[in-house]
């Protein structure tokens, strides 16, 4: 499933110790933890979950003949700084529809506050609690625990009970405040299947057992005997068996995000739960999600997407005058390509299922990633271009190490060409281009699905670095103004993200934008080139001149002769790091430059040539400098091969980015003759 | 690029030209537009037609369509697609039509269509401000958006007033605005910034009525004023009015001010014996009123926190003082009045005060009496000078309210009426940093420093909070903060908030292992090494308008060099600029063989200077830049 899974997953599997001494009962919270000052294993915590309680289980409901799923929380929280105060404030969000609506229940919470050396209680009322509706679908519970001081514990207790038994929320073992102690289980009825996975760079350690269950049924009967009504009770006794997992952890660190992370979420410590089939008594087995190739084949057979896959009419008249006398299958799929893009603006909806479906959205000219990336599926294979859906799970969502129906959310098309070659489309990004991706996809994961169901993991980070090519041709004057031209072009990826960046932007904005960047004094001529034009590069080019860069000392020039493009900060400033560092893509930075010196000054001093490389051709770094007939020429690359570097390597990476901006701002001397 | 767009928009129109005779509505085509009214804009209202109709004290109607062509993506933001309401008001109309370029209705949307929302607010832990919205995802530019809305609503407390211009993006083609008053109440108007417009008025005893036509946009530019002090508004207000079924009065700002107080504050200051008791303890042996109320503020801080609750009336009247005393929690007007009745009981004078917060100043139309404000804080009058408290904070030293409203016109109101009075404002000598240093230079091209910050005033609104972060969030700040300096390390940091003298110290012992280049036998350096100039102006071939420099501040830098042995430098000149924006030097001396010191100072004043005068500040900013990154050379002895 690509190399995503392989760097994130390191969890390990601990059989508990727990450790037991405090009370964890509601309301029994001691005078020594009210008296603690801060947290023993990071001072700087604001507040920190001394305990919590979250369990989750199955219980029948007679009225409604049907399971639900009831989660009941205990919390216990103290507090050491104001600062912390904002976690004294919790919102539950809860899911309705017109049948069905989760229930909140019995909140109950007290603030505890020492007060010359007395506990103090004040209970959480009503008029703390509110609830809203946010919207059609959603009500959010709100409520904040009264009277904190410095130095106080909350605790509050609810009960959540949803009617919808299938989705089991991602339970979280690590917050943005250290946890003491954490006890979350999870018990299900032997019915229902699940499959479970952990996120997070944490051990965790996971106890499964099982215990007996009991439903009893009771049902009515009237029976009539001469004239004589009686009313019978019947009660009938259901065993089964319950699957528990629990898991106890302590001294929860809290989580902190990192410049270049990717999505976050994936690297902070959770369970999740994820029904696989369902087995009632008496019922034969369904299944939710077994294999992915299952879970393909189940989204494939959805008539919001299969059907809406073989759907031609709407377009067939449009694609037929559009591809009129053509019959190369690379000229064909950028015409259908270019043809889509432009026709259909995304909504922003990710989603692997149609909405209003192809043929309205073709008409709205607007639709979600399904209805976009279907149609050009269709499309092409009704132009007998070999193309099939590809399914993804976007970056913006937790990454699933199993099978499961909601392991998918988005779509692209995938294309193969008679020479053999892959093309990967995504016609919701203005800016696509064959195989280059809107960021959401690349990070993300992939499975595509062939026209028989059958389906197959693809890797859709590009393998190749992109590439910027800088160029400059300039001379210093006297004075150490640096006059010169400037030329750059940004290919692949790095056009891509230059286009969306300022595909909308005017010239003059662009112009700005680089004087400040650069800090350039006079810029003139600016153009931009291949701005539209999808497959090659981006070229910006300018004259310049810039009076800052050169310094005048006495009878000597100092500069560096990376000029303005030399890296001035290093972007990773964290001592350590616990998760990867992510890219996105490969990178690189080549530049070549060419300074004439003014006449009447010899070069005295220049940086020496240097190599420097990170391990598993990760990335380079080379500088090489010549002097010749009053020119001096410089060439230096700066790589980033490797989209992802594991956390073990970040000391490495930050310590190159130390040695590229050391290297970078070595200088060139001139010495008057 | 001008030219560019025009080409698109004449192939736009040739393509389209079959179309457009088989038109019917020519209204909304925007291909054919005035290039006054397209130069810079993202968006021009076409034609904004507000009407508001005052049926009663408790009644009015407000009738709105709105036609917005929006040109790009930017001009989304001035195409309405919302209506907000709460329990006391009602949408009976809501809908919007788009038109494509050529005129022609491509989509409708009617009330039905809407979505309803909940004002989704971060802070907020209750409200009942709703919204219905609809998104439209357009597919091409330009577009027509006209927005249509009927609106009745019980409170009248808050008439809408007339802002025809709302942002930089856009140009008004036309936009009237009718106001008809049948309640037999007085309606009281105030036009604002109108005289560098031409506005048609035309006012009778029950209606009032302005028109404005092709109108450029008003182009953003940095430092300059803010649009509310620039651009057309018509104020009204009725003298009698409801406000969520408070019924108020007011002519002017006294008599305002009085209602406000008689039915909105007074009464709400009930506290318990004990509390009394308690606050009456905590004051006893302090020898002042200023005193006295030092002590409540560090009370209040230390007891309560910010929470928002607005429903209803709930958004204008504070909850009980007795409820936060209880709960520990509330909004400003809450924290604001409970903060009044502790010093109350004490028998100091302390007033609500309404004001509009936030960095960029803004002020309480000393002229037009009516609902204003967007926050509340306390007046203390005493002797010398007015205390100003932010009684939303936990943290702000007594008598401090930094940049969130600082030096602007407040309402101050008293149980006699209201009262405007102007907040305390910052002088450049008030707002300090200065920052002292030791620093070694090593051969090895290693530095190592302990430096020294003080702040005050402003600066020190911006730094304090830096204290009350976790360490590895202060280490990300201070290598930020200096990011010039590569691979730097922190050995240390002590911060301590002087809250009695409001200063802010900050110490940190640093060391970074190749802050000075080599060249041969040459180590270069930059001798400013913690406080650089940062600022980067934008060049503007023809600036529009006046230059704002809204605070001024002075910042002062000694650091004391050691530099390694066997070397010589050569001292730059000392540099000094002084213009009508402030003042700037920066000098290096030789202490003795080894020894250098750097000094630097830059004074900037606040105020308003001509439009001609930004360019000679771009240029002092521009030149201090280039003065605080010079490098001077240490020359090995031979």
């Amino acid at each position: 499933m690509g190399n995503l899974n392989q760097i994130i997953i390191g969890v390990i599997l601990v059989v508990s110790t727990g450790i037991y001494g405090q009370n964890y009962k509601f309301g029994k919270v001691s005078k020594e933890e009210l008296l603690e000052t801060a947290y023993s294993l990071d001072s700087s915590a604001s507040a920190a979950v001394l305990y919590e309680d979250r369990k989750v289980e199955f219980v029948f409901n007679q009225t409604e003949n049907s399971f639900d799923l009831v989660t009941e929380v205990f919390k216990r929280v103290k507090f050491y700084k104001k600062e912390g105060f904002k976690h004294a404030t919790n919102r539950i969000s809860l899911y309705k529809k017109k049948s069905k609506e989760e229930e909140f229940k019995g909140l109950k919470g007290v603030t505890y506050t020492l007060v010359n050396g007395n506990v103090i209680e004040t209970k959480l009322k009503k008029e703390g609690i509110f609830k809203n509706e946010i919207h059609e679908n959603r009500d959010e519970v709100r409520f904040t625990m009264p009277s904190l001081k410095e130095g106080c514990v909350v605790e509050y207790k609810y009960k959540i009970i949803s009617p919808y038994v299938f989705n089991i929320d991602r339970l979280y073992l690590q917050y943005e405040i250290p946890i003491k102690k954490l006890e979350v289980s999870f018990e299900s009825p032997e019915y229902f299947n699940f499959k479970k996975f952990t996120t997070g760079y944490l051990p965790i350690s996971l106890k499964e057992s099982s215990k007996n269950g009991k439903i009893t049924f009771v049902s009515k009967s009237r029976t009539t005997n001469n004239n004589v009504s009686q009313t019978n009770y019947n009660s009938n006794d259901l065993d089964y068996k319950i699957n528990t997992y629990s898991i106890s952890s302590s001294d929860v660190p809290a989580f902190k995000e990192e410049p270049f992370s990717g999505n976050p979420s994936n690297y902070l410590s959770s369970i999740v739960f994820e029904l696989s089939y369902t087995a009632y008594p008496n019922s034969p087995v369904k299944s939710y999600a077994t294999t992915w190739e299952n879970v393909a084949k189940t989204i494939y057979e959805r008539s919001s997407f299969g059907k809406e896959l073989k759907k031609i009419t709407y377009y067939k008249e449009d694609i037929d005058q559009l591809l009129a006398g053509i019959s190369n299958e690379f000229v064909k799929t950028q015409k259908v390509f270019e043809f889509v893009k432009k026709k259909m603006t995304w909504n922003k909806r990710n989603s692997v299922y149609t909405r209003d479906g192809v043929k309205k959205a073709y008409q709205n000219g607007t639709g979600n990633a399904a209805e976009i990336n279907l149609m050009l599926t269709s499309m092409l294979s009704y132009a007998r271009v070999d193309a099939n859906p590809v399914l993804v799970n976007t970056a913006d969502r937790l990454f699933h190490l199993f099978p499961t129906l909601d392991g998918f959310n988005y779509v692209i098309a995938r294309v193969k060409l008679p020479d053999g070659s892959i093309q990967y489309l995504d016609a919701t990004d203005k800016y696509g281009e064959p195989n280059v991706l809107p960021d959401r996809v690349i990070r993300g994961t992939a499975r595509v699905i062939a026209k028989n169901g059958t389906s197959q993991d693809i890797q859709l980070r590009p393998q190749k670095p992109s590439v910027n090519n800088y160029r400059i041709l300039c001379e210093i004057d006297e004075q150490g103004f640096v006059k010169g031209k400037f030329n750059v072009i940004h290919l692949d990826y790095l056009a891509h993200d230059f286009r969306v960046a300022y595909g909308n932007k005017k010239d003059v904005d662009n112009a700005s934008r680089i004087q400040k960047e650069y800090e350039i004094n006079e810029l003139e001529t600016y153009t931009i080139k291949g701005m539209q034009e999808y497959g090659k590069g981006v070229s910006e080019r300018f004259d310049f001149v810039t009076e800052d860069q050169v310094e005048l000392i006495e009878d000597e020039m100092f500069f560096s002769p990376l000029l303005f493009l030399k890296d001035k900060e290093n972007v990773f400033k964290s001592d350590e790091r616990k998760y990867p560092v992510d890219f996105g893509y490969g990178f690189s930075n080549k530049y070549m430059i060419n300074i004439k010196i003014p006449e009447g000054y010899e070069v005295v001093e220049s940086p020496v040539a240097g190599v420097f490389k990170l391990p598993d051709n990760m990335g380079a770094f080379t500088y090489q400098s010549n002097y010749v007939n009053g020119m001096i020429q410089l060439v230096v690359d700066e790589t980033i091969n490797a989209s992802l570097i594991p956390a073990e390597q970040y000391p490495v990476i930050k310590e190159f980015y130390n040695m590229l901006i050391e290297k970078e701002g070595e200088q060139v001397v001139l010495k008057k003759i | 690029m001008q030219k560019n767009t025009q080409l698109i928009l004449v192939a736009v129109f040739l393509c389209a030209y079959m179309k457009i005779s088989a038109q019917d509505n020519f209204n909304f085509q925007a291909i054919l537009l005035d290039s006054v009214l397209t130069k810079n804009a993202d968006a021009i209202v076409r034609s904004e037609a507000v009407e508001i109709v005052i049926n009663s004290m408790s009644s009015v109607s407000v009738r709105t369509r709105r036609a917005v062509t929006v040109l790009n993506k930017s001009g989304e933001q001035y195409a309405d697609k919302l209506e907000r309401y709460d329990p006391l008001i009602k949408i009976n109309k809501l809908q919007v039509t788009i038109y494509d370029a050529v005129g022609k209705e491509i989509k409708k949307y009617k009330k039905k269509d809407f979505e309803d929302r909940s004002v989704y607010d971060g802070s907020s832990l209750a409200g009942d401000d709703r919204y219905k919205y609809i998104e439209y995802i357009p597919t091409k530019y330009p577009y027509t958006l006209v927005f249509e809305s009927e609106v009745d609503r019980s409170s009248t407390a808050f008439i809408q007033s007339w802002m025809p211009i709302i942002g930089s993006g856009h140009s008004v083609q036309k936009s009237t605005y009718k106001i008809i008053n049948s309640s037999g109440v007085p309606l009281r108007s105030k036009e604002i910034n109108f005289k560098n417009f031409s506005i048609e008025k035309y006012t009778t005893d029950q209606e009032i009525s302005y028109t404005m036509s092709n109108v450029p946009v008003i182009s953003y530019e940095v430092y300059s004023p803010s649009y509310l002090n620039t651009a057309p508004i018509a104020m009204v207000a009725l003298s009698e009015f409801s406000l969520q079924g408070v019924d108020g009065i007011g002519e002017d700002w006294k008599t305002f001010g009085k209602w406000q107080y008689d039915y909105l504050v007074a009464g709400r200051d009930q506290l318990s014996e004990k509390t009394i008791k308690k606050v009456t303890q905590l004051v006893a042996d302090a020898n002042s009123d200023k005193e006295k109320a030092k002590r409540i503020y560090k009370y209040v801080q230390d007891k309560t926190r910010y929470i928002s609750i607005q429903l209803g009336i709930g958004g204008w009247m504070p909850m009980m003082a007795a409820d936060v005393d209880r709960l520990g929690y509330g909004d400003c007007k809450a924290l604001t009045n409970y903060t009044k009745a502790l010093l109350d009981s004490q028998d100091i004078t302390s007033y609500y005060t309404v004001v509009y917060a936030g960095e960029r100043k803004r002020n309480i139309q000393k002229e037009f009496a009516s609902m204003q404000g967007n926050h509340v804080i306390l007046n203390i009058p005493d002797e010398e000078e007015d205390i100003w408290l932010e009684c939303t904070s936990q943290t702000t030293p007594f008598n401090f309210i930094g940049d969130f409203t600082d030096d602007r016109d407040v309402l101050v109101i008293k149980p006699e009426g209201g009262e405007i009075k102007h907040t305390k404002k910052y002088e450049p000598e008030e707002s300090t940093l200065d920052t002292k240093a030791t620093v070694i230079l090593s051969e090895d091209r290693s530095i190592s420093a302990v430096v020294e910050m003080q702040s005050k005033g402003i600066q020190y609104s911006h730094r304090y909070h830096e204290e009350l972060k976790p360490l590895k969030d202060q280490k990300q700040h201070y290598k930020k903060y200096w990011s010039y300096i590569n691979d730097m390390n922190i050995d240390s940091i002590e911060l301590s908030n002087d809250r009695e003298d409001i200063l802010f110290r900050e110490k940190l012992k640093i060391n970074a292992t190749n802050y000075i280049t080599k060249a041969g036998n040459r180590l270069l350096l930059i001798p400013n090494m913690f406080n650089r100039e940062d600022t980067n102006l934008p060049k503007y071939a023809d600036r529009k308008r006046p230059l704002v420099i809204s605070r001024g501040f002075v910042d002062t830098d000694e650091y004391l060099i050691t530099i390694p042995e066997g070397y010589d430098v050569s001292l730059p000149e000392k540099k000094t600029i002084e213009t009508d924006f402030g003042s700037f030097s920066s000098q290096l001396e030789k202490v003795n063989d080894t020894q250098l010191q750097f000094k630097r100072v830059l004074k900037i004043n606040d105020g308003v200077y001509a439009k001609e005068e930004y360019e000679t500040y771009r240029t002092f900013r521009q030149q201090i830049k280039k003065i605080d990154k010079s490098k001077i050379v240490l020359k090995q002895l031979q």
